[in-house]
């Protein structure tokens, strides 16, 4: 029998319709991954089965009775438990405190009863062999990969019999990652249900017995793991084909060089890097991560120190704070790697986000043009298909890929033609990420030049016109043409002796 | 199911992580409490200073005297702290001691049991105006600044009715309380003590703990549970009864009822919590702290008054102090910050 049955459940906000007649069952001892783009109603499913989100309609069932929790604590008391993508720790108190929240061991005093609770504290990290951490250390001292564990360890010290991870492996390292699949398959092994959320195919295939897809907040499809390729899988997600992942790559470039860089060094990692960005150009730089891809854009952009010449369209430029990269037509613009810190307000509409920086722009006499601005938003909403119910929409109500729309929109409207893409993808759903490569290419053909890093390989493989390998602080090599590969790449950004 | 027939390998530990070092991080929990140890060096000093002018400073006579001054701030800012390591504010206090000072003042009799009937009234009353506060906030989803600075104005206009100008009196015997002795300690000193007692029992509570995690984290709270609008009332409800105490405590040492008297204690409550290191972006900060604090405000005073200058200076000191706390804080923030990015 199953543990849970949901059938037809449906939550709007305002609007926008959330999840639609969506369905999903899954049994105990089973880890049931949840697939689907962002935005296609997973946040919103598993919010409302750990109850911190109540559904407008639908029923859901576990072992057969209805359940419909009030708050976090009514579903924790039917054994449902949660591990957000976002954290649910409590920055000023400690790991243990963190862990028992709420549920701490007590004395006959009603305080807490400290001994008591390291001791199930230990008990619990040992069970499980959690990765070593201080119970006694202060949660705002930790690493976002530790905070991720904590956040395991609270979901697990409650015993629940239905577990539901939400990306739980995106900010951990290769090896926590690792051991936290093992852990889902244990604890499945134990007869507990782990519904599991990733956007990682592999760990998906490596752990989920069955998966159920949904899209635009309805259910799409539930499969055995082990009975559907990833093809079909990444369709169903995104409604069509996977063919379309990738544009077609077009060389647009002409001779005239955009942005030339000239022995670039840093203090911190960057010792000598050359080379030249041409007009309507994709560069890709690749590497292995932390040899100075990083440090590359910061400089380029003035948000970090570093000597050597940069030249933009033909004339030396210094760079000493990124207010000075942004201005102009001959100016830079970047897509920086954390938007939510550092690119995007994300209580603010998504025509503030896009004009904020602009505003010169629709000013005349002084005075801002509200019918300048409207337009100048229209045309950023409408050719980058910005989907917001208006413009007045609040940027931290849009789904991550929407939002990084906003920022090219933003960007864009700088006016400024030399852009640098920071991992431009990341945390973007498959469907987007495709827009997004389309859009890169659209404006290379329009004559922008485009500084281009992934974290993911077969990215720069198929978008960017040449790639740069990193390695050491320098251009270790250039790859062109048909040596762009991911298996070139990694030689040269590994092997000491491949030429450049 | 055919997941019971596969062969289920054990999670292996992974390595140490980053923050997991053994040892004891003595320099972290050295900026950690970096304010509060500038609070008590503060005082020392003022204690020095005072001491060196003055003869007997360093006696119970002077102790029971300090506390006695110090302690109607106190049981305010005890109040106060709640809220504030709840990330919140009650500016509500000041018409709440004046208030509960008024009533004191035209409704104590000679009788005790009607006296004693009435002061009980005074603390239930100061916990549900401030658990109404609490309401308001959640329920208006309103700053805790203009919600109470709405009920500080209606308190203090419900006071000026009842009583329009400083008078009225209380029973002799009643004054007679904040001037016992036990063991060569007057009662203020005790109370301090309780209040000391109170709070090392109080944040070890699951209430007094979810209330500091509401400060650190409201979202991160809610998720894990936590009813925002219980914690909100429990928290303002205990403010508004310190400051009932604070009333009640203030007639002994008056032995009259004031209208206005309590904005002064509105600031001052806030000062001294943030001079002992207490957080006002919530979920950080002690008692022990803010009663430091308190006392560093009151003994200025007396530092003024054996300085032989204006009076007026004593505001300006208190005001310095209270800038150099504040920079302490910032900084040792920022060298924590430093220290873990």
């Amino acid at each position: 029998m199953d543990l849970v049955t949901v059938k037809g459940l449906s939550k709007r906000y305002g609007g926008i319709v959330a999840l639609s007649e969506a369905t999903f069952s899954a049994r105990a001892g089973e880890v049931h991954a949840l697939l689907g783009e962002n935005g296609a109603g997973k946040s919103t499913f598993i919010q409302i089965l750990s109850g911190a989100v109540r559904h407008d309609g639908g029923s859901i069932l576990v072992d057969g009775q209805d359940y419909r929790p009030a708050n976090p604590d009514a579903a924790q008391a039917r054994g449902i438990a949660a591990v957000f993508q976002e954290l649910s720790l409590i920055p000023d108190l400690s790991v243990e405190q963190n862990i028992w929240f709420r549920h701490e061991p007590r004395t006959l005093l009603r305080t807490v009863n400290r001994a008591e609770m390291r001791r199930k504290t230990l008990a619990l990290l040992d069970k499980y062999n959690f990765p070593a951490l201080r119970p006694d250390q202060e949660l705002r001292r930790l690493t976002l990969a530790e905070r991720q564990i904590v956040e395991i360890a609270k979901g697990l010290a409650k015993d629940p019999r239905i577990l539901i991870l939400d990306e739980a492996t995106s900010s951990l390292p290769a090896r926590e990652a690792e051991w936290l699949l093992k852990l889902t398959r244990q604890l499945a092994a134990e007869g507990r249900l782990v519904i599991f959320i990733s956007h990682r195919m592999a760990e998906v295939r490596a752990i989920a017995d069955r998966l159920t897809i949904f899209r635009n907040g309805s259910t799409i499809a539930v499969h055995e793991a082990n009975a559907v390729s990833d093809n079909e899988i990444v369709t169903q997600m995104i409604g069509r084909h996977l063919d379309r992942l990738y544009p077609e790559r077009i060389a647009t470039a002409t001779d005239r060089i955009a942005l030339r860089v000239k022995g670039l060094s840093s203090d911190s990692r960057l010792s000598g890097v050359d080379f030249a960005l041409r007009e309507g150009e994709v560069l890709g730089v690749g590497g292995l991560q932390g040899h100075g891809q990083r440090e590359l854009f910061q400089a380029l952009f003035g948000a970090s120190k570093a000597s050597g010449t940069i030249e933009l369209w033909g004339k030396p430029v210094s760079i000493a704070n990124p207010r000075q990269a942004l201005t102009g037509e001959d100016g830079i613009a970047l897509v920086p790697e954390d938007r939510r810190g550092q690119g995007l307000l994300l209580t603010k509409s998504v025509r503030e986000n896009l004009t904020l920086s602009v505003i010169k722009r629709f000013t005349e006499n002084g005075l801002l043009s509200r019918q300048k601005e409207a337009a100048l938003v229209k045309e950023m909403v409408d050719f980058l298909r910005i989907k917001a119910g208006t413009p007045e929409q609040l940027a931290g109500t849009l789904s991550g890929g929407n939002q990084q729309k906003v920022i090219f929109g933003k960007m864009l409207l700088t006016q400024a033609r030399v852009l640098l893409l920071y991992d431009p993808t990341r945390g973007v759903d498959v469907g987007t990420k495709g827009e997004i490569f389309q859009l890169m290419r659209d404006l290379a053909a329009r004559g922008y030049a485009i500084l281009f890093h992934s974290s993911d390989m077969p990215e720069l493989v198929h978008v960017a016109d040449r790639v740069l390998v990193m390695r050491n602080g320098h251009v270790a090599a250039t790859l062109e043409g048909d040596r762009i590969s991911e298996a070139g790449i990694l030689r040269a950004a590994m092997l000491e002796n491949e030429a450049a | 199911m055919a997941i019971a027939e596969q062969p289920v390998e054990m999670a292996q530990r992974p390595a140490e992580m980053k923050s997991a070092k053994p040892g004891i991080d003595w320099r972290g929990r050295l900026l950690d409490r970096a304010p509060f140890l500038v609070a008590c060096l503060m005082l020392a000093l003022i204690v020095a200073i005072y001491g060196s002018l003055q003869s007997g400073v360093f006696s119970l006579d002077e102790l029971n005297l300090d506390t006695a001054a110090a302690l109607t701030l106190m049981l305010a800012a005890t109040g106060q702290t709640i809220v504030l390591v709840r990330g919140g504010i009650d500016l509500s206090i000041g018409g709440m001691i004046s208030l509960g000072t008024v009533i004191a003042a035209t409704r104590f009799t000679d009788d005790p049991s009607t006296t004693a009937l009435w002061a009980l009234a005074v603390l239930a009353l100061g916990f549900l105006i401030g658990a109404l506060n609490g309401l308001l906030i959640s329920l208006l989803k309103l700053q805790p600044f203009l919600v109470t600075l709405a009920t500080w104005s209606i308190l203090n206009g419900v006071a000026m009715i009842i009583l329009p100008t400083d008078g009225g009196s209380v029973p002799a015997w009643w004054v007679g309380f904040g001037y016992a002795q036990l063991f060569g300690l007057t009662s203020p000193v005790w109370m301090l003590l309780a209040l000391l007692l109170f709070w090392w029992w109080f944040r070890a509570t699951r209430v007094g703990i979810t209330i500091q995690a509401t400060g650190s984290n409201e979202k991160s709270a809610f998720l894990s549970g936590v009813s925002i609008a219980r914690v909100n009332l429990i928290t303002y409800g205990l403010s508004g009864l310190f400051a009932a105490g604070a009333a009640l405590f203030l007639t002994t040492q008056t032995g009259a009822g004031s209208p206005t008297i309590g904005k002064d204690y509105i600031l001052p409550s806030v000062a001294a919590a943030v001079i002992g290191g207490v957080s006002l972006f919530g979920g950080r900060g002690h008692l022990a702290g803010t009663l430091i604090g308190a006392f560093v405000l009151t003994l200025i005073g007396n530092l003024v008054f054996v300085l032989h200058v204006s009076s007026y200076w004593q505001p300006v000191a208190s005001g310095v102090i209270l800038l150099l706390s504040v920079l302490a804080s910032s900084v040792a923030e920022k060298a924590a910050r430093g220290r873990v990015q």
